[in-house]
């Protein structure tokens, strides 16, 4: 069953639409990546999923449900991270994730924490305040965060960006970790490539608000580069489609 | 509502608390700085044969409750600046949090600090101008809890303001009880203003309160009209709020202006 379905999206802005009329589904424990150069509409789709902006049209359920109508239930089952989201500067690591695990229910939430701050490798950080941190430090904190409610589906926003190749490594082992153990699904936007054909069994790529290719990463690469490759090349098609060349569709 | 979840919002206060100390002086340090400078005016005019008697309760009482009434609407929309500072506003709006827990949570910690601020003040007024607040407090309280009500909904329609305009409008957060002061007869009886200006005085739960507020004082009893107007003017002010805080969320979510706010 599809953990997320988004049917016919669209958002217009003013007189400009950065998302137009797309159409996919997340299953429940896979890892998808929604891909597309700078102003592609992968941070607006991510935002209208999170109920940050109205759609101008079309549908979204999670877990079957409209989000408006179902808020609690389904934030409690979600997470993300984004680098949109900040946490307050003066406060320490440990007392941002607190308070968040004190909003998800979460139960013994200092040893959920330790044990998370510990797999990221930023145990050390725990009494920092956010202002201490570098970039690449708070990108790590928020995948805590993220992790914190053991979500069902997770929506990461350029969430690896910034990270060094080391902690990237943990990241993505946490992720699929999470994947294993609680069946998690992941939908996932990223400028690297490499990341996203080693994680992703699906890939979405957007191109001007559309979706102009769909599939495992080979196929995709497929679809966009219109020839017959044996092995995924996504930078390759990243940089053709970024072009603004000719592209297949699904 | 889940006590947890209020909790939470509280939690995130007191920490911030811990570590900014002017979060701190903003509690005690403009309602005692008020009561200073009205002491000082008081004792002046004490001096010099101008004061009647009873006067000297009313503007320091007045100075108590308004110091009150404006530390309390600006620490709401404050406490939510800080989130909007710090780019936290997404990440809240991304958990089970309802809109209600969070203003629950943000009463609880605001109106802890309202009253902290109040005692200090009434205190300073106590130890350096020998003026007692506290016998009058009991009367009063009905009257706090109008001035109250109508700080939820300034605070409320500012926060909504902040969330459609960004913080363009923030400096609405500290000005806009300047705005309401001149209307709220906080320190003179509404026959004292211009004809055209007191029905507008009269529309205002501030000026129920404080009118209240002098009869208590003056000996002339608890005033239940004015109690009953200031509620029904606060029932007025806070659904208006909290339809327009509705309506401003809403185009601000249309608008993409959540993601964007700073």
């Amino acid at each position: 069953m599809p953990v997320l379905e988004v049917d016919h999206l669209s958002k217009d802005f003013g007189k400009g639409r950065v998302v137009d009329d797309i159409s996919f589904h997340v299953e429940a424990g896979e890892i998808v990546g929604l891909l597309g150069p700078n102003g592609a509409g992968k941070s607006t789709t991510i935002h209208m999923l999170l109920g940050f902006i109205d759609p101008t049209a079309g549908t979204i359920r999670i877990f079957g449900k409209s989000l408006r109508r179902n808020r609690e239930d389904i934030f409690a089952r979600l997470n993300m991270a984004s680098p949109y989201a900040g946490f307050p500067n003066r406060l320490t690591v440990f007392e941002n994730l607190m308070i968040y695990a004190r909003l998800y229910g979460v139960a013994e939430r200092a040893a959920k924490i330790r044990n998370l701050l510990g797999r990221l490798g930023i145990e050390e950080l725990e009494t920092k305040q956010m202002l201490e941190l570098s970039f690449g430090e708070i990108a790590r904190v928020r995948l805590a965060k993220a992790f914190l409610n053991d979500p069902q589906l997770l929506l990461l926003d350029e969430a690896l960006g910034g990270l060094d190749p080391y902690a990237a490594t943990l990241a993505k082992d946490v992720l699929t970790q999470l994947q294993r153990e609680h069946g998690t699904a992941i939908l996932y936007t990223s400028h690297n490539m490499v990341d996203v054909e080693e994680m992703c069994s699906r890939v979405i790529f957007l191109r001007r608000g559309r979706i102009i290719a769909m599939g495992g990463p080979t196929e995709v690469t497929r679809a966009i580069l219109r020839e017959d490759r044996k092995k995924p090349a996504l930078s390759e098609a990243f940089i053709h489609a970024s072009r603004g060349e000719p592209h297949a569709v699904e | 509502m889940r006590l947890n979840r209020i909790a939470a919002v509280i939690e995130r206060h007191v920490y911030d608390a811990k570590h900014n100390l002017e979060r701190v002086t903003d509690t005690l340090y403009w309602p005692v700085m008020d009561i200073i400078v009205w002491g000082f005016l008081t004792l002046f005019l004490a001096r010099h044969g101008n004061l009647r008697p009873g006067l000297i309760s009313f503007l320091l009482g007045a100075a108590i409750l308004w110091g009150m009434f404006r530390a309390f609407q600006r620490d709401l929309a404050v406490s939510f600046l800080a989130e909007v500072w710090s780019h936290n506003v997404i990440g809240l709006l991304a958990t089970p949090l309802t809109l209600r827990e969070y203003l629950s949570g943000l009463l609880a910690i605001n109106l802890l600090k309202a009253i902290v601020g109040t005692a200090a003040a009434a205190l300073v007024a106590l130890l350096f101008y020998s003026y007692d607040f506290f016998p009058y407090l009991i009367a009063l309280l009905p009257f706090i809890f109008v001035l109250m009500i109508f700080g939820l909904a300034v605070g409320i329609l500012v926060t909504g303001l902040i969330v459609r305009y960004t913080t363009k409008i923030q400096s609405f957060t500290w000005s806009i009880t300047g705005l309401i002061m001149p209307f709220s007869c906080v320190f003179y009886p509404v026959s004292a203003l211009p004809g055209w200006m007191q029905p507008l005085a009269l529309a205002l739960p501030t000026t129920q309160a404080f009118e209240g507020l002098r009869q208590v004082v003056a000996g002339g009893g608890f005033s239940w009209e004015r109690l009953w107007a200031g509620l029904a003017l606060d029932g007025v002010y806070l659904l208006a709020a909290v339809a327009s805080f509705d309506a401003l969320f809403r185009s601000a979510r249309v608008r993409g202006l959540l993601v964007r706010i700073e």
